[in-house]
C-alpha cells in the first residue's frame, strides 16, 4: 500500500459491480422486449406505456403513495412530541429514552409485524379492550387501518431519531436569547425550535415515506391478500407473474419517484439550511 | 446626580448538585453604570449573570430590580436583555429579523420595527446588512448583530456574557472601545461578565472581582489596581511582585528582612500581611543607591519597555559530584547483546520506595543489541539490600542471561536547609559516561534525575520548589573525571517594567517610594 | 406552565412505549401458550420451544440469519472502513461519484435494491443461495458503515496520519495505531448498524436467495400466513438474545471503568489497554457457533453428507416426516415453500436446482412440454400400483412417466352452517359469492385460477375455455362478487380464519376445507353441481436435479402407507396411497366423518385444468385488477 486512499480501490470496484450495475441492469431489462435473457435484445418502451396507460396501476401508485403519505404524517404528528419530549430531558434519562426507542429497531421487523395479527385480529386484544370500553367488534385486521398501523409501527422510530438528534443538536442559548427577547414558551417553540427543528423532521420524512411507498410485507400481512401496492405489484411481477421486464419498469418508475422526492426535499432542506458550516 | 441603584443582589445563594457555586452574594449595581464582573473561569460570575437574566433559579436570596422583586419573574417577562457567549443569533433569520424578533413578539407596528432596526443598524455600523444572512457575518459583526437584538428593546440592563471571548486580539481591543461608546451613547446599565482583567479595567466604570463564588473587592479600576484587597486581586488584576511581609507598626512594613516605610496604617502590631508593589512602580539604579539589593536575572523585550527579573535573595542551593567514568558496557559471549549500568547514591529514608523500576531508572540500566540497536528488556535484577548504611552489589540481566553488576551505595544524605526561605534541596553525587551525557537531549533534566534533586517547602514537604542546574563543563567536551553541579532553588525576585536597557548579571539595586507600597490583610483562600 | 408541558410528554411518551413494546410482550407471552390460539391464552407450556428445536428448518434459518449478519458485519466493517479512510484522502471526483453510487441502497427503495441484485446473479447466472444472500448483505451494510464512520474521519485532525508517518509509522501502521483507535466509534456504531440491518433484512434476502436458503424474516413471511406459535417462540429467543446483548453492551463499560479505576494506580501508561477483547471476544464466540452447527447436524447413513433440496407449497408436510427421511438415509433436507404454481416456475425457469418439486397437473404438463423434469426411473417406482387408481394416469402425465400424485382433492365452498343453510349453498352454488346478503361474510382464495374457475363454472363453461370473451364474462362476475359481497382475498390464512368461524363463506381447497372442519364442527363444504377443479399435486424431478437417486428415494418414502398417513393427517389433503386414503376416509379418529375429505370422482362437468400461457396471463392480468379493485374499496 503506497498511499491511504488506494484503500478505496477494492470499494469502488465493489460499488460498480454490486452497487451501480444492479440498477443499470433493471433501466436494461425495463426497456427490452419479451425474453428473460439478455441475448435477444430488442428495445421497446411498451413497459412503461403500460404503466401509464393503464388507470388501475395509475391507481395503485396514487394509492401506496397515499398511504405513505398518512403515515408520514402520523409519525410526524407522534413522533415529533415524543423526540421533543426526549430532547428535554436530563442526560441521563435521554439516552435511556433513546436505547428505549432504538431496542424494537433490533427485533425482526416481520416478527413484530406478524405480532400485529394477533393483536388486531377479530378475537385478539385489540378488540377485547375496545369491547370492554363498549366500542364493541370492530373489524381491525385486513384494513386500512391495520397496514397504517403497522407501518407507522415500524418507521415511527427512524421519525423520533432524527427529530430528536436535530432537536438535541440546538443550543440551548438560542432558546434563551428568545425569552431574554421577551417570548414566552409557546412562541420560543413556534419561532425558533420549530422552524431549527425541521432538519430533522425532513431526513425524518424521508426514512418513513422512502419505506412506506415501496413496503410489500406490511401491507400483505396486515391488509390481506386483497390489499395491494406499488410494492406489492412488483412482488407479485417477479415471483408470481414472471413479466420482468414490467416490473424493473415499475421499479424504475418508483426509484425515479423517490429519487425526484429526495430531491424536493433535499432541496427544501438546503434552503433551511441551518448547521453553520457542517455539511 | 445622585445614583439611583437599579439592581440589589440580597444573600444570592447557588448550589449545584450539592456543590456551592455562590456564597451569599450581596451586590448593588446603579443606573448608567458600566459594571463588570471579572474573575477566573469557575468563579460564579456567569452563573449570577444567569440568576440575573431569569435563566437560572437562586437557591436562596432576592434580587432587586428597579424596586422590585424579581427572582420569580421568568426570563421574557424582565425587563433587561442579554448578549450571549457565542452570540446565539437564530441561524433561520436574517439579520433584521434577528434584531426585529424582540419588537415582533411585542406585536410592534411594522413602521416602528422598520425604523428602529434601522436606527440600530446605524448604531452599530451595519447599516445595508439587515437583509444579510446570520451565518455569513464575520464574528465582529455577529457580535454587533447580538448587542442590536438586546437594545433595540430598550432594556434598562444590557447583560453581556464574555460577548469578546470568540474574537481575536485586534477585533476584541476594537470592540471594547466600540462596547464603552455604545453604552454611553445609549445610557443604560451595562452588566458585563469576563475574565479579561485588561478588559475590565479598560471599559468599566466599577469592577466587581469575584472567585470561588464569592465577592472579594468591588471599585473603580483605578482602586482595584491600585488598592486590592488580598493577595488574589493584587495577582489577578495586572502583574504584580507579592510578597509576604510583617506590618510593625503604622507606616512601617517588614518584608526580606528589612524595614520600609510606607502609607498604610490600621493593621495590627506585627500582623502578617501581604505587599504588592506593581512592577512598573520599581525603579532600576545603581548598586548602593536603592533600597533593595539584587542581581538581574531576565531581560525581556516588550516593545515599549523591558521586563527585567531581579534576584534579591539567593536560592537554596547544593553541589554534586559528577564523575564522568569510561565506557563500561558488557557484551555478551556471542557479541549480540550489550549491557550497560551505572552505581548510584540512595539516601536511606528513600529505600522503602526503591523498586525495581526505580533501580533501573537511577542505575540507567540498558540492553541493547549492537547491530540494529534496539533495545532489550532487562528481565532480572539481583540484589540483597538492606536498610542500613553501605555499598550492595546488584546484578542487572536479560533473558538470555547477558548480565552486568554494580554497586548501590546507601547513605545518609544530608540536605540543605533554608529557614529564611523556608525551603530545603537535596541532591546525590552521581556516575555517568561520556557517551551518557554527551547524548542527552534534556541536559538539565537528565542531571537533576541522575542525582535525584529535589526541593520542598520546610514547612509542608508535600510542596515541591521548583529547582534549576548549574555546571561548569561543557556537555560537548566532557571528559572523565569529577565535575561539580549545583541544584538551586529560585530565590526572591522582582519584576521591574522599564524602559531602560540593563545586562543580565549586573549587580542592581532597587528603589521605589513609601507610596508604591501597598499592604493587603492575610486572607485564607 | 413547565410543568404542564412534562406531563403531557410523559403521558405520549409512556404511550409510545406501551405502542412500541405491547407487540413484543404479546409475542413473549404467546410463546408460552398452551394451544394454537392467537387471542386467548390458555395455560403455560413450552410445547412451542420444544417444536422449534425439533425443527430443523428454524434452526438452520436461526443458524443462516447468524452466520449472514456476523459474517456480513465483519466484512463490511472492514471494508468499508478502509475504503471511507481511502476515500477520504481520494481526489474529488472519485468521492462525489462514489457517494453518490453508495447513496443507492439507502435511497433507493428496499424492493429494487433486491431487484437489482436479483437480476444481477441472474444475468450472470450465479446460483442463488447463501453466497448470494451473504454478498447482498455486505453490500447494502457497507453503505451504512461508511456513512457512520466518515463524519469522524472528517473530524480528525488532517496531519494526524502524517504525523505518524513521520514518526517513522508505516501507512498501514498509522492506520490501525493511531487512526482506527481515533474513529472507533464511528466503526461500532457502524458494525451495529450492519448487524441490526441484516438481521432485520427481509425484502433483499427475499429477493437473492435460493435453493431453500432462508433467513429467520423468510420463514416468518412463509409461515404467518397460517397461524404457527412457534414464530412466537423463536421471536422469544431472539427477543432475550437481543435484551442479553444490550445489556453487554450498555453494562460491560460500566465494569470495566470501574476495574480501570481501582487499577489505576498499578497501571503504566505503556501497559497495554485490554480494550479490544470484548468485540473480539463477542465476534469469535459467534463464529465459533457457526462452525459448530454443521457438525451437530451431522448424523449416519448411506446418503450422509448429501443435501435433497425440495421445493414444496407451504404447510404441505409433516415436519417429523422430514426429520424421519433425514434420519433413515442421513441426507439432510433442505425444504423451500412456494405459494403458487407460478412462483415455482419462474424459479425453475431462473435455473435454481431442486431434486424434488410438487407442482400442480397443469403445471407438470408444461414442465413436460417444456423439457423441465425428467422422466422417472420406472425400476425404482414399483409402488406405483399402491395409488389410489383414481389420480393415476391422469391427462397431464398419462402414463406417470414423469410424475408420482401426492394430495389430491377438489375445489368447493365451505359455509358455517349456523350462518348460512345447506339448500341456500346447493342451490346458489358459486352464485352465493354474490349474494348481497353476505356482504362482509365471504373469503375469496388469491388464486386467479380457482377464482376464475369458479366464475366460469357458475357461469356454465368450461374452466380450461379459450375464449376471451368468456373470460370477459367471468371477469366482470367476479368484479360483482367482489362490489356485492366485499370478500377479504387471501391466502393460506383463511384455514385458520375458517376453522375459528369467521366469516360464514369461502371457497376453499378441499384439504383445508378437511381440516377446518375437524377443528370446527359447524363447518359443512359443499360441491356445486355446476362442476369444480379436481386437481392433484404430485411428486416430480426436474432436469437439473443434483441428487437424482436420492429424490427417488424422498419419493418412494413420500408414498409409503405410513408417511402418506402422517402427511395427510397433517395438513388435512387427501392421500394418493390407496390404502392409506381407505383407512384414514373411513376412520372415525381420523376423517371418518368429513365429507370434504373425500373428492368427487366421475362427475362429469368437474374438470382437470390444462396448461395454456395465453390464458393464464389474461387471467393473471384479470385478477391482479380484480384485487385493485377490491383493494380501494
Amino acid at each position: 500500500m503506497k498511499k491511504i486512499s488506494h484503500l478505496a480501490v477494492p470499494y469502488v470496484v465493489w460499488t460498480i459491480l454490486l452497487l451501480a450495475l444492479p440498477m443499470v441492469l433493471i433501466v436494461f431489462y425495463s426497456v427490452v422486449g419479451e425474453g428473460n435473457t439478455i441475448l435477444d435484445v430488442s428495445f421497446t418502451i411498451d413497459n412503461y406505456k403500460k404503466f401509464f396507460t393503464d388507470k388501475d396501476f395509475l391507481i395503485v401508485l396514487w394509492r401506496s403513495v397515499k398511504i405513505a403519505l398518512e403515515t408520514t404524517v402520523i409519525c410526524i404528528l407522534v413522533g415529533y412530541p415524543i423526540a421533543y419530549f426526549i430532547s428535554r430531558s436530563e442526560e441521563k434519562y435521554r439516552n435511556l429514552f433513546i436505547l428505549l426507542v432504538t431496542i424494537p429497531m433490533w427485533i425482526n421487523m416481520l416478527v413484530r409485524t406478524y405480532a400485529w395479527i394477533g393483536i388486531l385480529s377479530e378475537n385478539g386484544v385489540a378488540n377485547k379492550i375496545l369491547s370492554f370500553i363498549g366500542l364493541g367488534d370492530v373489524q381491525l385486521i385486513h384494513t386500512q387501518g391495520a397496514v397504517i398501523l403497522g407501518m407507522v409501527y415500524n418507521f415511527i422510530p427512524f421519525m423520533i431519531l432524527q427529530i430528536n438528534s436535530s432537536l438535541s443538536k440546538m443550543d440551548n442559548s438560542l432558546l434563551e436569547a428568545s425569552q431574554d427577547l421577551g417570548a414566552d414558551g409557546k412562541t420560543t417553540f413556534m419561532k425558533i425550535v420549530l422552524p431549527l427543528s425541521l432538519p430533522g423532521v425532513v431526513s425524518g420524512i424521508a426514512l418513513v415515506f422512502l419505506p412506506s411507498v415501496s413496503s410489500f410485507f406490511i401491507p400483505k400481512m396486515l391488509g390481506g391478500g386483497q390489499f395491494f401496492l406499488i410494492g406489492n405489484v412488483i412482488e407479485n411481477q417477479f415471483i408470481t407473474v414472471g413479466e420482468w421486464s414490467f416490473g424493473s419498469a415499475i421499479s424504475v418508475i418508483m426509484a425515479a419517484l423517490m429519487m425526484l422526492s429526495m430531491y424536493v426535499v433535499r432541496a427544501i432542506e438546503k434552503k433551511n439550511k441551518v448547521d453553520r458550516g457542517d455539511d | 446626580m445622585e445614583n439611583k441603584k437599579i439592581i440589589q443582589f440580597r444573600n444570592i445563594v447557588k448550589e449545584f448538585d450539592g456543590q456551592v457555586v455562590l456564597k451569599s452574594i450581596d451586590l448593588d449595581i446603579n443606573e448608567n453604570e458600566f459594571v463588570t464582573l471579572l474573575g477566573p473561569s469557575g468563579c460564579g460570575k456567569t452563573t449570577l449573570l444567569r440568576i440575573l437574566g431569569g435563566f437560572l433559579d437562586a437557591n436562596e436570596g432576592e434580587i432587586i430590580f428597579d424596586g422590585e422583586e424579581i427572582s420569580k419573574v421568568p426570563p421574557h417577562k424582565r425587563e433587561l436583555n442579554t448578549v450571549f457567549q457565542k452570540y446565539a443569533l437564530f441561524p433561520h433569520m436574517s439579520v433584521g429579523e434577528n434584531i426585529a424578533f424582540g419588537l415582533k413578539i411585542k406585536k410592534m407596528n411594522d413602521g416602528v420595527i422598520e425604523q428602529k432596526v434601522m436606527k440600530m443598524l446605524k448604531l452599530i455600523g451595519l447599516e445595508g446588512y439587515e437583509n444579510k444572512d446570520v451565518t455569513k457575518l464575520s464574528g465582529g459583526q455577529q457580535q454587533r448583530v447580538a448587542i442590536a437584538r438586546a437594545l433595540v428593546n430598550e432594556p434598562k440592563v444590557l447583560l453581556l456574557d464574555e460577548p469578546l471571548g470568540a474574537l481575536d486580539l485586534k477585533l476584541r481591543k476594537e470592540m471594547q472601545y466600540e462596547l464603552k461608546r455604545i453604552q454611553k451613547e445609549v445610557g443604560i446599565t451595562f452588566i458585563y461578565v469576563t475574565h479579561d482583567q485588561e478588559e475590565a479595567l479598560t471599559m468599566s466604570d466599577k469592577i466587581v472581582v469575584m472567585n470561588k463564588g464569592e465577592i472579594y473587592q468591588v471599585g473603580t479600576p483605578v482602586e482595584i489596581y491600585n488598592e486590592p484587597e488580598n493577595r488574589f486581586v493584587a495577582s489577578f488584576i495586572g502583574e504584580s511582585n507579592i510578597v509576604p511581609g510583617i506590618m510593625l507598626e503604622d507606616y512601617k512594613v517588614k518584608f526580606d528582612d528589612k524595614t520600609f516605610d510606607c502609607v498604610d496604617f490600621g493593621f495590627k502590631e506585627n500582623e502578617a500581611v501581604d505587599i504588592v508593589i506593581r512592577p512598573e512602580d520599581l525603579d532600576i539604579v545603581e548598586r548602593g543607591k536603592g533600597k533593595i539589593s539584587g542581581q538581574v536575572e531576565d531581560v525581556f523585550f516588550k516593545g515599549v519597555y523591558y521586563d527585567v527579573t531581579v534576584e534579591t535573595v539567593e536560592g537554596t542551593s547544593v553541589t554534586v559530584d559528577m564523575e564522568v567514568v569510561k565506557e563500561h558496557e558488557i557484551t555478551s559471549a556471542d557479541g549480540k547483546e550489550k549491557i550497560s549500568a551505572n552505581d548510584f547514591y540512595v539516601d536511606i529514608e528513600d529505600m522503602a520506595s526503591l523498586d525495581e523500576k526505580e533501580i533501573i531508572a537511577r542505575a540507567d540500566a540498558q540492553a541493547w543489541n549492537p547491530e540494529t540497536d534496539d533495545y532489550i528488556a532487562i528481565s532480572k535484577i539481583e540484589y540483597d539490600l538492606k536498610e542500613e548504611l553501605g555499598s550492595y552489589s546488584i546484578k542487572f540481566s536479560t533473558n538470555s542471561g547477558t548480565a552486568i553488576e554494580r554497586k548501590i551505595y546507601v547513605i545518609d544524605q544530608p540536605y540543605v536547609r533554608n529557614e529564611k526561605a523556608n525551603e530545603a534541596v537535596s541532591a546525590f553525587n552521581f556516575y555517568k559516561t561520556v557517551e551518557e551525557i554527551s547524548e542527552s537531549v534534556a541536559l538539565d533534566t537528565d542531571l537533576k534525575t541522575w542525582a535525584n534533586a529535589q526541593g520542598w517547602k520546610l514547612n509542608n514537604e508535600e510542596e515541591s520548589v521548583d529547582i534549576y542546574v548549574s555546571y561548569d563543563f561543557d556537555p560537548e567536551e566532557v571528559k572523565e573525571g569529577k565535575y561539580k553541579v549545583t541544584f538551586s532553588t529560585e530565590g526572591r525576585e522582582f519584576k521591574v517594567n522599564t524602559t531602560d536597557f540593563v545586562e543580565v548579571g549586573t549587580e542592581v539595586d532597587l528603589t521605589f517610594f513609601p507610596e508604591d507600597i501597598h499592604v493587603m490583610k492575610k486572607r485564607v483562600f | 406552565m413547565k410543568k404542564d408541558k412534562r406531563i403531557f410528554g410523559k403521558f405520549i411518551f409512556s404511550s409510545a412505549m406501551i405502542f412500541f413494546y405491547l407487540p413484543i410482550l404479546y409475542v413473549v407471552i404467546f410463546s408460552f401458550n398452551s394451544s394454537k390460539s392467537l387471542t386467548s391464552f390458555s395455560g403455560f407450556s413450552l410445547e412451542w420451544y420444544k417444536r422449534i428445536s425439533e425443527s430443523s428448518e428454524m434452526m438452520v434459518a436461526l443458524y443462516t440469519t447468524i452466520a449472514v449478519a456476523v459474517i456480513a458485519t465483519i466484512v463490511s466493517t472492514f471494508i468499508g472502513t478502509i475504503s471511507a479512510i481511502g476515500l477520504f484522502k481520494s481526489n474529488k471526483l472519485i468521492k462525489r461519484l462514489i457517494g453518490q453510487i453508495n447513496d443507492l441502497p439507502i435511497m433507493n427503495p428496499e424492493i429494487v435494491t433486491a431487484i437489482g441484485l436479483m437480476l444481477l446473479f441472474i444475468t450472470f447466472k450465479v446460483e442463488r443461495g447463501l453466497l448470494t444472500m451473504l454478498l447482498a448483505h455486505i453490500s447494502f451494510c457497507i453503505p451504512y458503515v461508511i456513512l457512520s464512520v466518515m463524519p469522524k474521519i472528517k473530524s480528525l485532525d488532517e496531519n494526524l496520519a502524517e504525523a505518524a508517518m513521520d514518526l517513522g509509522a508505516t501507512p498501514w501502521q498509522a492506520l490501525y495505531k493511531v487512526i482506527v483507535p481515533q474513529i472507533k466509534p464511528g466503526i461500532i456504531a457502524g458494525a451495529l448498524i450492519a448487524f441490526t440491518m441484516s438481521v432485520d433484512d427481509f425484502v433483499i434476502s427475499y429477493f437473492v436467495s435460493g435453493r431453500g436458503v432462508k433467513n429467520l424474516s423468510m420463514v416468518v413471511y412463509t409461515m404467518s400466513k397460517r397461524i404457527n406459535p412457534s414464530i412466537n417462540a423463536i421471536s422469544t429467543l431472539i427477543i432475550v438474545a437481543i435484551t442479553i446483548v444490550l445489556i453487554v453492551i450498555n453494562v460491560a463499560p460500566v465494569i470495566r471503568r470501574k476495574i480501570d479505576s481501582s487499577n489505576a494506580k498499578e497501571k503504566h501508561f505503556l501497559a497495554k489497554k485490554s480494550k479490544a477483547p470484548t468485540i473480539m471476544v463477542v465476534a469469535g464466540a459467534l463464529l465459533l457457533f457457526i462452525f459448530s452447527f454443521n457438525f451437530f447436524f451431522a448424523s449416519g447413513g448411506k446418503y450422509e453428507g448429501k443435501t435433497l433440496h425440495v421445493y414444496n407449497w407451504g404447510e404441505y408436510t409433516d415436519p417429523e416426516t422430514i426429520a424421519e427421511f433425514e434420519r433413515e438415509t442421513g441426507a439432510k433436507v433442505v425444504l423451500d415453500n412456494f405459494d403458487s404454481n407460478e412462483q415455482m416456475y419462474i424459479k425453475l425457469a431462473n435455473g435454481e436446482s431442486y431434486d424434488v418439486i410438487f407442482p400442480s397437473d397443469y403445471m407438470i404438463e408444461r414442465l413436460i412440454q417444456e423439457d423441465m423434469i425428467q422422466k422417472l426411473d420406472k425400476s425404482k417406482l414399483d409402488f406405483l400400483d399402491d395409488i389410489y387408481p383414481g389420480v393415476r394416469n391422469l391427462d397431464y402425465d398419462p402414463n406417470n412417466e414423469y410424475s408420482v400424485p401426492y394430495f389430491w382433492g377438489t375445489v368447493g365452498i365451505l359455509y358455517d352452517t349456523e350462518k348460512v343453510s345447506e339448500e341456500e349453498v346447493a342451490e346458489q352454488g358459486f352464485d352465493i359469492f354474490r349474494n348481497p346478503k353476505y356482504k362482509g361474510e365471504t373469503y375469496l382464495y388469491d388464486s386467479e385460477r380457482d377464482s376464475f374457475m369458479m366464475a366460469l363454472k357458475a357461469l356454465g363453461y368450461s374452466m380450461n375455455t379459450q375464449s376471451e370473451e368468456e373470460l370477459n364474462e367471468a371477469y366482470n362476475w367476479l368484479l360483482d362478487a367482489v362490489e356485492t359481497t366485499e370478500p377479504e382475498i387471501v391466502t393460506d390464512e383463511i384455514i385458520d380464519n375458517m376453522a375459528q368461524g369467521r366469516k360464514a363463506l369461502a371457497i376453499m381447497y378441499s384439504g383445508d376445507a378437511a381440516f377446518a372442519m375437524s377443528e370446527n364442527e359447524s363447518m359443512a363444504f359443499h360441491l356445486p353441481n355446476s362442476g369444480t377443479n379436481l386437481w392433484s399435486d404430485a411428486m416430480v424431478i426436474p432436469k437439473n436435479a443434483k441428487e437424482v437417486e436420492l429424490a427417488h428415494e424422498f419419493i418412494r418414502f413420500n408414498s409409503s402407507y405410513e408417511t402418506t398417513i402422517k402427511n395427510s393427517n397433517f395438513v388435512g389433503y387427501t392421500a394418493s396411497n390407496e390404502e392409506a386414503f381407505d383407512f384414514l376416509r373411513t376412520d372415525k379418529e381420523y376423517f371418518g366423518e368429513i365429507d370434504a375429505y373425500t373428492p368427487r370422482v366421475g362427475y362429469e362437468k368437474d374438470e382437470i385444468f390444462h396448461y395454456d400461457e395465453e390464458m393464464r396471463k389474461i387471467m393473471a392480468n384479470l385478477w391482479s385488477k380484480v384485487k385493485i379493485l377490491a383493494t380501494s374499496k
